[in-house]
Order: C-alpha cells, then sequence, then structure tokens
C-alpha cells in the first residue's frame, strides 16, 4: 500500500514515531506515552489500523474494580466497620441508634458492620444493649482497607492482581450497575494489543524521511499572524491529492451559454439579432413566405393553432394586399402567382410560429439595404416528442440583404458559417427545396466528430417573398442546424434532454 | 418529403446502367433527392425527395428521368400529347364529365395504357407512384384521386356524375357485398378514411361505364370488377378526379410519362367537360397545357453571380430536360410534359444552376460592411443572468408547451390569462406557459435527489392574453428565479430582488401582492418600477408545494424583463 505520508493526521504520526517494530502497543502505553486520550488512541488505532500500519495481535477480556465517588469517600473518611469501632474505643459502649446518630451513618449499614465485627469477637452487645469493644479490629475489615487504598492509588483495581481473601472481600463493596451508593463499580474491559506492520514500518520511515513530527502547524490562525507564532515551527504538508469537498456554484446553463456563443459568432460576422413573439398568424408565417395557403405542410396536422382569440384581428397593409395578390397572380412580381383565390380569413388565423424564417419575413418590411440578420428563436412543430423531436425548440435563421448579393455570396456565407461555427473540414453544396427560397441550397459538411451532416438549408428568397414586404433587392436566406451540434458539444443524444427540468442533470452538465 | 421504394430492377432499366451506391449518392442532388438506404437483401432502393413542388420526380421512372438526362442532355420525347392544334387519335374512348358533379368534384378525365403485362413489382411501383401523386400532391385525395381499371372490361364512353349516394350501389374493392355509396363511407376502411372528402354533400361523385358498370366512387374506392387490378392485366384505364384542372392534368401528364418509359403504349381519351375551362369543353388527354417561361440573361447573371453566355444556359437547362431557346436578352423555355413549376424566372435560374453544375460556382463573401447587434433583451438578460449567477443560482431552460395540469391547476390560478392550443397532439402539451413560476416548480418536484439549496432561475419566452395587442397576446420576456431550503423566507427573496435591482439601477417600491394563490397571504409583494406592476415575489403556498409533491420550504419571484428594460 502507497501512503502518502502527508496525508497522515498528527495523532497517527506521533504514534508511528513512538513505536517500533515487535512492541506491544497498547492504549495504555500511548495514554502514558504521548499523552493521547482515550478517544484519541482508539481514533489512531483504527486510521491506522485502516491504513495496515497495525495488526491486532491479541484481545484479551478482564475484569477490573472501579473506585466511585461513595468508595473515594470511604477511604479517606472511613469504612463503617471501621469507624464504629474507633467510635466505641474512643467512646465507651453505645447504642446502635445513637451510633449511628454520632456517626451519620445509615441504621442498615450500622448493623451489617456490627454483625461483621461481632461474628469475628471484634465486638459484643452487653448487657444494656449497647456496643462494646471485646477484642482486636477484624482481618476482614483490615483487608478492605487496604483494598481501598491500593484501588485509591491506581483508581481501580483489576480482578487479576486480588488473592482469593481479597476477592471474597471486595465482593459486598461492589456493583455491576447502580453502584453509585457501592465504593466500587465491577466493569468488563477489553485489552487490544496492536503491532507494528511491516507497511507502518515503511510509513514510519517515511515520516522520519519526511521529517514530520506531528508537532506541525495545522490551521494557519489569525492569532498566528498576528503574534507572530507561526514564526516558531513548520506548517503540516497537506495532500495536494486529497479528496475534494463538492461546491455547487452559481453557473450558467450549458446549452443556453452554447447559444449565446452563437450569437456572439454570429454578431462578429456583422449580423444584428432579432426576436419577436411566439404568437404568429397564418399571413407571417405561410402567406409572406409565398406558401399556398393549400400548401401541405399548412396543415392542420403541421401547425399549432391558438384557441382563443382564433383570428388576429388585422394584418398591416400594404402588405396583406400585396401579398395576396402575389399569390392570386404575382402581382408586380413578374411570378404567375399560385392562381387560387387568397383567403382574407385564413390568413388572420393565429397559429404558434412554426419556423424562424418567418421572423426574417418580418424583418424584411423593416430592414436596412445592405442589411444582415439573425434569430435564434423558438418554434412549435406539430410533432411527436421523442429524441428526436421537441414539442419546441429553437431555430437558428438570417437574411443578408444587398444590392447585388448572388448564389456566389450565399456559398461564400455557407462557408464562412461551416468554418467558424461548426468547424467544418470540408464543405459541399447539393441543390434543395425550400417554398421560399429559389435557388435553394442545403449545406453539407464534414464534421471531425460527426462525419458528414447536413448544417443547414438556404437560398435566395423568392421575388414572391421580398416584393410584396418592400424590399426589391437581392435576399439571402439561411438556416442552421444548431442542435446537433449542441447536443454533440454537450455530450447528448436526446434533444429532450436540453430543455431537462432535473436541477443535478443541469448543474453537472458541461460543454466541450 | 415524400420518399418511395424502387426495385432496384425496376430503377437500373429505366436507368439504362447500373449503378454503384456511392454513384446515387453523387448523382442524386441533381434531381434534389436523397439515397435514404439500399435494403439488399430484398433488392429496394430508398430514395427520398425533397422537392415537393416537383411531382414528376416522386416516382422511379421520374427520378431515373432527371438522371439520364443530366448525364446525356438528351431531353425525351413523348408523342402522345395533345395540344389545342393538335389532337392525338382517340378511337372512341373517351370520358363525359357529367354537370351534376360541378361544385361537387368537378372534373374527371383519364388516359388507356396498353402493352406490358404487370408483374409484382410493376403493379406495386404503379401503385406507390399513384399513391404519392394523390397523398402528396394531391393533399390526400382531397384534390386528386385516381383510379386504374382493367380497360378491356370497360365500354367507352365512361360517364363521371354526382349521383344519389343512398341509391347508387355497387360491390366495392375488397368486399363481397353490394353496398350504397353512403353505406361505403360507414363501413368500408378507404371510406372511413377518404369518404368525409365528399360526404357533406346531397350527391357524391361516381364513375361508370356506357353498360351502367361501375368503374369507381371517387375519390373513395374502386369496384371490385373493373377496378380490380391484377398482376397479369395488360390492358389499363386511369383515370383522374378533381376540383383543380391543372393539377388533374399535370397528374395524368406524370402518370403517363412514367407508364411510357415503363414500356406501355399510352392510348388518348376524350374529355368532354360540363363546364368552360381555359382549354374549352373537349380535350384530348394527356393534352399539354403548359405555357412558355421566361427569364432575363440578367436575371440570370444577377442571382448566379456568374456571367453565363446563352449558350451555356440553354445546355445547363438541356441537361435539366428543358429545351430553351435564347433570342436578344430573353430565355424562353418549353415547360417539360411532366413539370409544371416555373412560376417566375427564378425557377428557371435555379434550374440553369443545378444544370450548369453547382460546384463550378466559386463561393465569394459578400463585401458590405454591417454592425452586428444583439437584441436590447437579450443585452438585458445577460446582465440580469451575470448577477444572478453571482448570486448563486443555477441557470435552467424549459420547454414552452405544457399542460394544464402543471401551468394552472398545480399553481391554484384560474388559467384566465393562459394561451391555449386549439388542437394540441396532447394534453402534455395544450397550452403556451403563461408563467416561468410552474417550469421552476416542476424542476423542484423532480430534484428532491440534489443537494439543497436548490437555486434555480429562467430567462424565457411567456405568453398571456392581452386585448389591446392585435393577436390578442403578449409574448414576454420573463425572468423567473425560485430558491428552496430549510428556512428560505420573505426576507431572503426580497433581499435578492434589492440586490438585482440595485445593480441594474432600478429604483423600485413594493406593494401588497394582494390574493395571489400561489404566494402565503401577507408574504409576497408586488414590485413596482415607473409606476406600473413589473413583477411580484414572496414565499411559496404550501397549497402549491402540496400539489407539486415538495416539501421543502421555497421563494420564488417572477419579473417582466420587457418592462424592466424601459
Amino acid at each position: 500500500m502507497d501512503i502518502d505520508v502527508k496525508n497522515l493526521h498528527p495523532l497517527e504520526v506521533k504514534l508511528l514515531r513512538y513505536v517500533n517494530a515487535g512492541e506491544d502497543i497498547t492504549e495504555e502505553r500511548i495514554a502514558n506515552g504521548l499523552g493521547y486520550k482515550t478517544g484519541q488512541c482508539n481514533q489512531a488505532f483504527s486510521w491506522l489500523s485502516a491504513k495496515g500500519c497495525l495488526e491486532e495481535v491479541s484481545r484479551t477480556k478482564r475484569t477490573i474494580y472501579e473506585l466511585t465517588d461513595t468508595g473515594r469517600a470511604m477511604q479517606k473518611e472511613g469504612l463503617p466497620a471501621e469507624r464504629i469501632y474507633s467510635f466505641l474505643k474512643d467512646n465507651g459502649p453505645h447504642a446502635m441508634p445513637e451510633i449511628a446518630s454520632a456517626l451519620s451513618l445509615e441504621k442498615s449499614d450500622v448493623g451489617s458492620a456490627f454483625g461483621l465485627l461481632s461474628s469475628k469477637g471484634s465486638l459484643k452487645m452487653n448487657d444494656e444493649r449497647k456496643a462494646e469493644i471485646a477484642g482486636e479490629i477484624a482481618d476482614e475489615v483490615k483487608i478492605q482497607r487496604s483494598i481501598l487504598d491500593k484501588a485509591a492509588a491506581a483508581s481501580f483495581l483489576d480482578e487479576s492482581s486480588l488473592s482469593d481473601e481479597e476477592k471474597k472481600a471486595i465482593a459486598p463493596l461492589s456493583k455491576k450497575r447502580g453502584a453509585s451508593s457501592s465504593p466500587f463499580r465491577i466493569q468488563e474491559r477489553e485489552d487490544v494489543v496492536y503491532h507494528l506492520t511491516a507497511d507502518g514500518e515503511k510509513t514510519k520511515d517515511a515520516v522520519i524521511k519526511a521529517n514530520i513530527t506531528g508537532e506541525e502547524f495545522g490551521v494557519l490562525t489569525p492569532q498566528m499572524i498576528q503574534t507572530g507564532a507561526w514564526k516558531n515551527g513548520t506548517f503540516r504538508p497537506y495532500g495536494i491529492n486529497a479528496p475534494t469537498s463538492r461546491l455547487i456554484p452559481g453557473r450558467r446553463n450549458a446549452y443556453s451559454e452554447y447559444l449565446q456563443w452563437v450569437k456572439d459568432k454570429l454578431i462578429s460576422l456583422g449580423f444584428e439579432e432579432f426576436d419577436g413573439p411566439l404568437v404568429e398568424n397564418e399571413f407571417w408565417n405561410g402567406d409572406a413566405l409565398f406558401m399556398p395557403q393549400f400548401h401541405s405542410a399548412r396543415d392542420i396536422h403541421d401547425v399549432y393553432y391558438v384557441k382563443d382569440p382564433v383570428h388576429a384581428k388585422q394584418i398591416d397593409e400594404p402588405w396583406l394586399s400585396q401579398v395576396a395578390a402575389t399569390h392570386e397572380n404575382g402581382w408586380q412580381t413578374g411570378s404567375r402567382g399560385w392562381g387560387y383565390t387568397f383567403d382574407h380569413e385564413f390568413t388572420r388565423r393565429q397559429v404558434l410560429r412554426s419556423q424562424g424564417t418567418v421572423l426574417s419575413a418580418h424583418q424584411l418590411t423593416k430592414a436596412h439595404v445592405p442589411g444582415k440578420y439573425f434569430g435564434v428563436v423558438r418554434c412549435f412543430r406539430y410533432d411527436q416528442v421523442d429524441a428526436t423531436h421537441g414539442a419546441d425548440f429553437y431555430q437558428t435563421e438570417g437574411i443578408v440583404i444587398g444590392k447585388d448579393v448572388n448564389l456566389k455570396n450565399l456559398l461564400g456565407l455557407l462557408k464562412m458559417f461551416a468554418e467558424e461555427i461548426a468547424g467544418a473540414e470540408e464543405v459541399k453544396y447539393v441543390p434543395g427545396y425550400f417554398p421560399f427560397t429559389e435557388p435553394s441550397i442545403e449545406v453539407h459538411i464534414k464534421h471531425p466528430v460527426l462525419g458528414w451532416f447536413e448544417l443547414g438549408g438556404s437560398g435566395i428568397f423568392r421575388p414572391e417573398v421580398t416584393e410584396p414586404l418592400g424590399i426589391k433587392e437581392p435576399v439571402l436566406a439561411w438556416g442552421l442546424g444548431i442542435d446537433r451540434m449542441a447536443l454533440m458539444h454537450l455530450g447528448l443524444n436526446d434533444l429532450r434532454e436540453l430543455f431537462t427540468p432535473d436541477i443535478e442533470s443541469v448543474r453537472t452538465r458541461r460543454g466541450n | 418529403m415524400p420518399k418511395i421504394e424502387v426495385p432496384e430492377n425496376i430503377f437500373f432499366h429505366l436507368l439504362g446502367k447500373k449503378m454503384t451506391d456511392d454513384e446515387l449518392v453523387d448523382i442524386f442532388p441533381v434531381a434534389k433527392a436523397e439515397l435514404d438506404g439500399h435494403d439488399k437483401e430484398n433488392s429496394v432502393i430508398k430514395i427520398e425527395l425533397n422537392d415537393t413542388n416537383r411531382p414528376d420526380l416522386w416516382s422511379a421512372a421520374g427520378v431515373a428521368r432527371a438522371l439520364k438526362c443530366y448525364e446525356s442532355g438528351v431531353i425525351p420525347h413523348y408523342d402522345f400529347f395533345s395540344t389545342a392544334d393538335d389532337e392525338k387519335p382517340s378511337d372512341g374512348r373517351m370520358v363525359i364529365d357529367d354537370e351534376s358533379a360541378i361544385g361537387i368534384r368537378d372534373y374527371s378525365i383519364g388516359f388507356a395504357a396498353r402493352g406490358k403485362t404487370v408483374d409484382n413489382d410493376l403493379l406495386v411501383n404503379l401503385i406507390q407512384s399513384q399513391e404519392k401523386l394523390c397523398t402528396n400532391f394531391g393533399r390526400k385525395r382531397k384534390t386528386i384521386a385516381m383510379g386504374i381499371y382493367r380497360s378491356e372490361l370497360i365500354k367507352y364512353p365512361v360517364h363521371y356524375a354526382a349521383v344519389d349516394p343512398d341509391k347508387t350501389k355497387f360491390v366495392p374493392l375488397g368486399m363481397d357485398e353490394e353496398l350504397s355509396l353512403r353505406e361505403i363511407c360507414a363501413k368500408h376502411p378507404k371510406g372511413k378514411e377518404y369518404g368525409h372528402i365528399v360526404s357533406s354533400f346531397p350527391r357524391f361523385p361516381y364513375l361508370y361505364d356506357d353498360n351502367g358498370d361501375t368503374l369507381s366512387f371517387p375519390p373513395v374506392i374502386n369496384s371490385a370488377r373493373i377496378g380490380a387490378v391484377e398482376i397479369g392485366d395488360s390492358d389499363f384505364f386511369i383515370e383522374v378526379s378533381g376540383p383543380i384542372l391543372d393539377d388533374l392534368l399535370l397528374a395524368v401528364s406524370i402518370l403517363a410519362c412514367d407508364m411510357s418509359d415503363m414500356g406501355f403504349e399510352i392510348l388518348p381519351v376524350k374529355c368532354r367537360f360540363a363546364k368552360d375551362t381555359p382549354y374549352g369543353r373537349e380535350i384530348t388527354v394527356p393534352y399539354y397545357f403548359q405555357k412558355p417561361a421566361t427569364a432575363s440573361l440578367e436575371l440570370v447573371h444577377h442571382k448566379l453571380g456568374e456571367e453565363l453566355s446563352a449558350e451555356e444556359c440553354i445546355k445547363a437547362l438541356q441537361k435539366m430536360g428543358v429545351h430553351a431557346a435564347v433570342s436578344g436578352e430573353e430565355i424562353t423555355i418549353q415547360v417539360p410534359e411532366y413539370r409544371n413549376d416555373f412560376l417566375h424566372g427564378v425557377d428557371i435560374v435555379e434550374d440553369i444552376m443545378i444544370g450548369h453544375g453547382l460546384a463550378s460556382f466559386a463561393p465569394v463573401m459578400p463585401a458590405d460592411f454591417t454592425i452586428g447587434r444583439l437584441s436590447p433583451v437579450e443585452e438585458f438578460s445577460r446582465k440580469v443572468k451575470g448577477i444572478l449567477v453571482g448570486l448563486g443560482f443555477q441557470e435552467m431552460m424549459y420547454n414552452y408547451l405544457g399542460s394544464r395540469r402543471e401551468y394552472i391547476d398545480n399553481m391554484h390560478v384560474t388559467g384566465d390569462d393562459a394561451v391555449f392550443i386549439a388542437n394540441p397532439m396532447s394534453e402534455n402539451y395544450e397550452v403556451i406557459r403563461p408563467s416561468v413560476l410552474p417550469c421552476l416548480l416542476e424542476s423542484e418536484s423532480v430534484s428532491g435527489h440534489a443537494v439543497y439549496p436548490h437555486n434555480i432561475f429562467e430567462i424565457g419566452k411567456i405568453t398571456v392574453k392581452d386585448a389591446e395587442d392585435n393577436s390578442g397576446t403578449r409574448t414576454i420576456d420573463s425572468l423567473g428565479f425560485f430558491s428552496s431550503n430549510v428556512a428560505v423566507g420573505y426576507n431572503d427573496a426580497a433581499s435578492y430582488i434589492n440586490t438585482l435591482m440595485y445593480f441594474l439601477r432600478k429604483d423600485y417600491t413594493l406593494s401588497e401582492a394582494g390574493d395571489d394563490p400561489r404566494f402565503i397571504p401577507g408574504r409576497a409583494a408586488a414590485i413596482i418600477y415607473k409606476g406600473e406592476k413589473v413583477g411580484v415575489f414572496g414565499e411559496t403556498h404550501p397549497q402549491v408545494l402540496e400539489s407539486w409533491g415538495c416539501s421543502m420550504p421555497s421563494i420564488m419571484a417572477e419579473i417582466d424583463l420587457d418592462k424592466l428594460m424601459m
């Protein structure tokens, strides 16, 4: 066993330095030699045994007689028998009650002492029924006296040290329980003897070699600094690899931090953040994006409808008229439109925002040219909730407006995202399809960990989207699948985990 | 996105050669397709199609046609299309639409095909193409329903009318007994699935031949005799019904081209309408209805950022199966028979981009200088988060949709201000959260094992009703925080609020929170800022803790950051 001696407690260090191989190590010896209290001895023994430095070689049970407070008083003032004998010797015969009252003894104690002394011929009852001296004091009493004296010197007596006579004499003076009125308490003790093990010897050598004495300073106190006491010694070295305690800090959420990092990246690339309400209407959620009102993605099974109010009060002009005309016949956009009758009630129906592009459409009505905008926004999708689908989730979307932005700029933008945000090793573009962009491009990247995957979708907004919202210039639109990278960043594989309510799991989560 | 599964042998036969999976992965993007899987055991290729506006690509023949054309530059020619000026012989085959169907399901048109005996693979593939067209393009048969029939059993002309659903009876496919149209809606599996499309009308669509034999009850089910196509059949009549004529013509054209590619001879059928159409009262189907589309070379250059020549544009379009000519600055294309997705010049631009090869366009960074900027609420939120983290709070993030039980019942509030979903998928996600506090309490309820104290917060959106807003709702950027521990109390909450407000430089006052069942009466306060209530905090009422199954005392607070920012 490898023991870092710096981790040893001073109680262990001092004990190790005090003992040698082959010696019996007992509580008595350590208490006497090092001044340890019983509890300290037990701590040192148990820690060093656990470390394999000490081994138990024997364990002996024994009975001891411990002097009680009553016993101590009796030793000083005399045994009842001694006191009665001496009283009668000095004052002549007295009746039993007189003796009890003169010596402040219980009548029963006087009775039993007289019984003992008279049976041995030390006292006798005369004709006047008074006790008087009859001979020498009994041997039994002398033995009890010597036991008391011995016990007072040693604080307790070991049964094994008593002669048979002494054992007989101590019996009436001792009790196991409720012993406070008796001179002696009987106790059972175990004596454990330890020996230093080979590991113990090694550790002892290491302690000596490291010059650790156990007398080093522990905690540095303000007093030590004020008095300069620290100058008179050395500090106990601490084990630098000792187990640390757990701290629970105030902390940011790891997923939120990742999204913040993405936002900061986009800011650094010249994008301005947009945001918006969760409740949208069909106009902005679909119509403004030139998705025909009969489009399959606008079905009741794809969008959450708001129960109340069912409809928005109004859709702002001129956007409504221009978008409606674009759907019907293309308006002034050069498109032939979808060729159906635009439903002005349906367009006001309220839904939960189903795609981040909705906010890009809103932004068109207030955008500057040139301009770059983005949002990391919560969207709602009508999907069964499972490991890869959440009821609500973040989409990262944005637009770039400029007089001459074109496909090649779009590819440049995607390349920049791929490298800056996803750390892509390779980038591949393939034609994609979105109802609101033409051309449409998907960007696939080779990620150092995830391999090839689709990072996002993009395109140039159709004129049917931009022109009815007042933008003549081309607009590049893009969306990035951030969640997949977020999961990898956080070491997770279930989207639901991103929004877990479990405090412990959030406390311990960390990004790569 | 439509997905199809095609037998290898059919696909490679249509393609004219075999290709490896790697080769397919490389070439598929020109048709906006992805190799979704290759079941080698059953020799089936799985393909996902991404362009929801290109139903011609949702079949083995369609994908194969696009790939073949892209590689060879040879545009396929189909000689069976009639035009307004050139009517192909229909040899007595005819469909007559009756005016009774107008307003119910206006049109039925069709064509015939013969010359190839169908085996199992071919039949499955044909039915799959039909299903994709009716389900994805035809919106689950609402706008397109298609039937395939045994042509040799039909006595032309075929009649299409709307009839009494109780008096008209026939034996539907998959059943033995004769049922009325209304009974089919109630009893037949397809009736239960699609009957609702027509069941609100007094009369139901019905297709029958000149002998009075039933073909089908569109858009629900074929008859068990003429409508029961089997392996070994080689003569077919294909009929399409729906309310939008252009969609029907396109669906017919797609299926006719597919079947022609598979080796069938396409036989035109004359269709007589019951009302005026842009193409007259009578046309022969398949019918070429598309008009030429145009795009200027300038548009091409501007969108693609590359000065492609007229020849390069024509060549690129040719690879996409599109005939094009350039006159002066204008490109005019002849739309392929099986496509109808050219709405604007930009649609031509995209075909040129794909045909020219996306890899040939070099990425260029946009040159415009713009200033990056966070939204004001994001900036403010970051300040707030910094202070709360410093106070020892853990930031949380929650879903915004939940149940009435969590957001309302457990909070002992009325929920009058909550915005509910009209069509929830489950009662677990039926309302947008009107407050951050129930989310924080949910955390508490599932985190008994986590070391106390629990100090948590979130800044996120909530939505409440607001009659003054155009939407009748208001989305609020809200801060909620929560602390639970033995002996936590009002004073702790007040101290947190005070510290937060001090560092945000916001002067506030407190007033009695009033009757708020979420807090212990007399131990909650409203936060007043600039004369308006912006938040509330206090000791959580034990009835709320009990509802959430929590047993540790707690305090909580919620503040409207939009108002506090002002």
